[in-house]
């Protein structure tokens, strides 16, 4: 047993393991020590003395290594002789401490008393109250009557903005610093920091903007108090009215564990809604973190405009029908259209919708080979390098360090997955060693070991050059984010190929914390393509429309303005959409269903790292919208008479039976859970109580080919030629940017509204004055037939002859779904006397 | 602008450092010299500088107490009055000074010549009572020597005012 030592707890010999400080390494065993400072997640800095404990050292007998006795045959031990912050102190073996004595309780004790001093002890209005590490630990040491004098309280500011966000209630702040070592440390954006000092210590910040990560919202989880509270919860429940309920975040691939918080609201009509998101522990996937996106981004279930029935277009309109109405007429269509059926499905349909979705194509096909289930946006694709080479079953992020390389190419993973970038980083800080092909500046460029600038189509080019990196060849463990920017369907899967190939020939594949990870852009674009769904069908679907187009949560037009006349031409043809709201593509459709949101139905969707997690039911539904599973096996029961799933379990189960990758991955498998450490969610009084706590499954991975032994040769693609830009001609990138004006967030938070930008175009400095552009200035951009207005940015750190426009900011004239050839003019300002 | 006025000086002052936020705390003092206080134009430029938060700028700012914050007096009287130089009659001392300037325990004179606030300790107990000014030190203090002083520094002050 040399990974761990034996620890001495209050008279009691424990194994606790190596390394580990001494309050970690006391909860293992059980004992709770309590603290303010202190975080299983950020360095400990001993600054709030609440972990006092008697410490101590037991002799050792160097031959046998067996504890020294005293004349009462226990342990002889060498107490030191003031108390010692446990947070600080590393366990070696035979160390002891007593955890229970007079001198460590009246220590204890007079640390809360200190900290109450100028506490307001507002706890019956107080956010944090019921779930407050402070109050749990006063009710255990605080003193039950003041000894300070009232009038001698400090009196501060109780709703301090520090940014829009995140109010700071500085009577309550005790001075922690979990906050801004949260930001510094974790996230590596210093915003937040302390001002003055003793007494008079205040957090602040004078960035600017303020405090406005995206991260912003977990440091009000980890407060210790109630300091810190976000604009969206304030004042919205007490915790104690709160039910948890677990779900997955709907906004990108990493698929991060959440927990909704419900309650019974007299607001709404005494329905079951969800007050807050929270995120729920899982240390493979997000670990105790969330981005405001996910944390914020819950409102659109509750939305006034959301869809509650369906509609059928009847003389140029879409009026409303009945659900009846409107699957026999999609039935009828389907039936008429011999076989000439198609489905495209978004970002977030889960997994059981997209199989019973799958059962209408093929049963309209007649159960012949066809290709006709397409994912949506489609400029990604490759996922057959995932299920060769993808990431292995059972890595984790949490883990990497020093021997690691991770190598994230076309992609900024702070704006299209945010917790893989604060994965990735902290991996860095560890000791990774990160590896950045950008043709862009991108945010983890700043952690980067090498940061490679590529230009766009030179990304093969710079894959095959990593192959004779010793960073990459030598490397214990290496992992590949391959993302699509600047890049089309095509290029992104020669891409997939190129990385997989690197993956292959440097032996990296098939082996813990290695292989290979799409940045895909939805929550269960991974399930849609282990579910028979591709983007080489979408392709084909929207070059060839059949006469029946199903679209679930695909809003094709807002991502590509050219789909509006695939869709208006209607001679003979017929589009059902599923959406949750009259989107530009729902308005272009024969029949819109209404669909129901994430927390209002379960299922289960499959996250980038190929971990197929479920979520749950929520929040009372709406009255009209049904779950897409529902909907399309009654479609095929009207269809072929076969009878329905009674629920999305018994469908997963179909799946599991079906699909080779989801062998085995029933309800109740994904619904188990393990000890996970550190242990933060549970019942001790200073982590617990603020829903982290994962009851609902950490969700199972499936394992690649290269996992079961079978490591595929692949060739290195051959490199392309570049892309000849004509003078004057311009590039056209779509990027991501995480805030966007999507239906589904844009309807979800009123609160991110100001975060969102105004469509914009970034150019080169050169560009911008060949043009006569000035930052700021408005220009029109066309590409493809399509023109739209946006405001101009200048960087110089952008490619030449490129202009990066950010996807879904401006849905009346869509960005260009790939990357395209266009132009830009300036929109001359005429003076106006108003 | 720090950066172009004070070039030479901010340059031989990153190179006594290997990373650039080491030289935060001699570039606010420049920025101190320049502004008369740290102002937050001047946080803003010396973040700039070092390339990193203003915040974290801010927060050094403010732990120290020789970076002054708000506007002060053109001099900056700083007197000790802890135990040792009570002894020597700093309290009287202190107390007479404010007297004669009119004003009270932190406040800055009418024409803005002078801010007058107690330290604690500055390390010169035995040359009690004393004060620093601007960061020089006066020692063995009378309130005669103290009332020469005051004259000189206002006629001082009102001089350069006249230019």
């Amino acid at each position: 047993m040399t990974d761990t030592v034996r620890l001495i707890i209050d008279g009691v010999v424990h194994q606790v393991p190596k390394g580990a400080n001494l309050v970690d390494a006391a909860k293992m065993v059980g004992n709770d020590i309590p603290v303010f400072c202190y975080h299983p997640k950020l360095a400990p800095v001993g600054m709030c003395r609440m972990c006092l404990v008697e410490l101590g050292q037991a002799g050792i007998d160097k031959d046998t290594g067996a504890f020294q006795l005293d004349d009462k045959g226990q342990p002889a031990i060498r107490w030191q002789p003031r108390l010692a912050t446990a947070c600080t102190t590393v366990v070696t073996d035979g160390m002891a401490i007593k955890t229970t004595t007079p001198q460590v309780t009246e220590a204890r004790d007079d640390i809360v008393e200190f900290l109450l001093t100028s506490h307001p002890l507002d706890c019956p209005v107080c956010d944090k109250g019921g779930e407050c590490p402070l109050q749990n630990l006063t009710m255990r040491h605080g003193p039950g009557e003041s000894r300070f004098l009232y009038e001698e309280k400090q009196h501060l500011a109780k709703h301090y903005p520090l940014g829009d966000l995140i109010y700071l209630d500085r009577e309550r702040c005790i001075q922690c610093a979990r906050c801004t070592r949260f930001q510094e440390e974790l996230v590596g954006d210093a915003v937040l920091a302390f001002h003055e000092r003793g007494r008079r210590l205040q957090i602040v910040t004078t960035s600017n903007p303020p405090f406005d990560t995206y991260f912003s919202g977990n440091t009000t989880d980890i407060c210790p108090v109630g300091a810190l509270t976000t604009a969206d919860f304030r004042f919205g429940a007490r915790p104690w009215e709160l039910t948890g309920v677990p779900s997955i975040c709907p906004h990108c691939p990493v698929g991060c564990n959440v927990s909704a918080s419900t309650r019974l609201d007299r607001e709404s009509g005494g329905k079951i809604v969800v007050k807050r998101i929270m995120p729920r522990q899982n240390e493979s996937v997000n670990e105790i973190w969330i981005c405001d996106k996910g944390r914020f981004g819950h409102h659109h279930s509750r939305h006034g405009e959301r869809l509650t029935q369906p509609l059928i277009r009847q003389g140029g309109k879409l009026v409303p029908a009945t659900w009846d109405q409107a699957l026999a007429l999609i039935a009828e269509k389907i039936s008429a259209a011999d076989g000439d059926v198609g489905a495209i499905a978004g970002g977030m349909v889960s997994n059981e919708d997209l199989w019973e979705l799958r059962q209408v194509v093929e049963n309209a096909h007649g159960g012949k080979d066809h290709k006709s289930l397409g994912v949506y946006p489609y400029r990604l694709s490759g996922a057959e390098w995932v299920a060769k080479v993808g990431l292995s079953k059972g890595s984790n992020f949490g883990q990497m360090g020093k021997g690691t390389t991770i190598v994230v190419i076309a992609s900024d993973l702070s704006e299209e997955a945010p917790i893989w970038y604060l994965r990735v980083k902290n991996a860095a800080d560890r000791g990774a060693h990160l590896i950045t092909l950008n043709a862009r500046p991108t945010e983890l460029d700043r952690f980067a070991k090498s940061k490679l600038k590529i230009s766009y189509g030179g990304e093969i080019a710079a894959l095959k050059s990593l192959t004779e990196k010793p960073e990459v060849k030598d490397a214990a463990n290496v992992v590949i984010f391959v993302g699509g920017e600047g890049l089309d369907r095509a290029g992104h899967a020669t891409l997939m190929q190129g990385a997989a190939s690197v993956l292959t020939s440097t032996g990296h594949a098939g082996k813990v914390n290695n292989g290979l990870i799409g940045v895909w852009a939805g929550a269960n674009t991974q399930g849609a393509f282990d579910l028979g769904y591709s983007s080489e069908a979408t392709e084909s679907l929207l070059n060839k429309r059949p006469a029946v187009l199903i679209l679930a949560d695909a809003d094709i037009v807002a991502e590509d303005a050219a789909n509006v006349s695939l869709l208006a031409h209607r001679e003979g043809k017929f589009t059902v959409v599923s959406e949750m709201f009259l989107t530009a593509t729902a308005a272009q459709a024969d029949v819109v269903l209404p669909r129901q949101s994430f927390v209002e139905r379960d299922g289960t969707v499959t996250s980038g790292e190929r971990r197929v997690q479920r979520f749950y039911t929520a929040q009372t539904p709406l009255d009209g919208p049904r779950p897409d599973w529902k909907v399309f096996a009654e479609i095929n029961r009207l269809r072929t008479g076969s009878k329905p799933k009674l629920s999305a379990a018994a469908v997963m189960k179909e799946i599991t039976e079906k699909i080779a990758a989801y062998k085995g991955l029933t309800y109740a498998e994904l619904g188990k859970v393990n000890k996970q450490f550190p242990d933060v969610g549970g019942d001790d009084p200073y982590y617990g109580g603020t829903a982290y706590e994962n009851k609902g499954g950490l969700g199972v991975q499936w394992p690649t080919e290269a996992d079961q032994g079978k490591v595929p040769s692949v060739s290195m693609p051959a490199v392309g030629k570049a892309r000849k830009l004509e003078s004057g001609e311009l590039l056209i990138v779509p990027i991501v940017e995480l805030f966007d004006r999507k239906p589904a967030f844009a309807a979800s938070a009123p609160l991110l509204h100001s975060h969102v930008p105004a469509p914009y175009v970034v150019l080169n400095s050169g560009d911008a004055k060949t043009l006569n552009l000035v930052d700021g200035d408005k220009a029109i951009l066309s590409s493809g037939g399509v023109e739209g207005e946006y405001t101009v940015r200048v960087d110089a750190a952008v490619p030449a002859q490129t202009a990066l426009v950010a996807r879904n900011l401006n849905l009346k004239s869509p960005t260009p779904a790939v990357p395209m050839v266009g132009s830009i003019r300036k929109v001359e300002v005429v003076a106006s006397h108003v | 602008m720090l950066a172009e006025k004070y070039q030479e000086r901010i340059e031989k002052i990153f190179a006594k450092y290997p990373d650039k936020r080491s030289a935060i705390m001699p570039l606010l003092y420049v920025a101190q010299e320049a502004y008369g206080w740290i102002s937050p134009e001047a946080i803003n430029e010396v973040a700039a500088l070092c390339q990193i938060d203003p915040t974290q700028v801010k927060s050094i700012a403010g732990f120290y107490t020789m970076f002054r914050e708000t506007p002060k007096g053109k001099y900056w009287l700083q007197v000790c009055n802890d135990l040792p130089c009570a002894l020597r009659g700093a309290d009287q001392f202190y107390q007479e000074l404010l007297d004669y300037l009119g004003i009270k325990d932190g406040e800055t004179t009418a024409d803005g010549v002078f801010t007058v606030e107690h330290v604690m300790c500055l390390a010169a107990c035995d040359k009690a009572p004393m004060l620093q000014c601007n960061f020089h030190f006066h020692e063995n203090l009378t309130m005669e020597t103290m009332k020469a002083l005051i004259e000189q520094w206002r006629a001082e002050a009102k001089a350069a005012q006249g230019k």
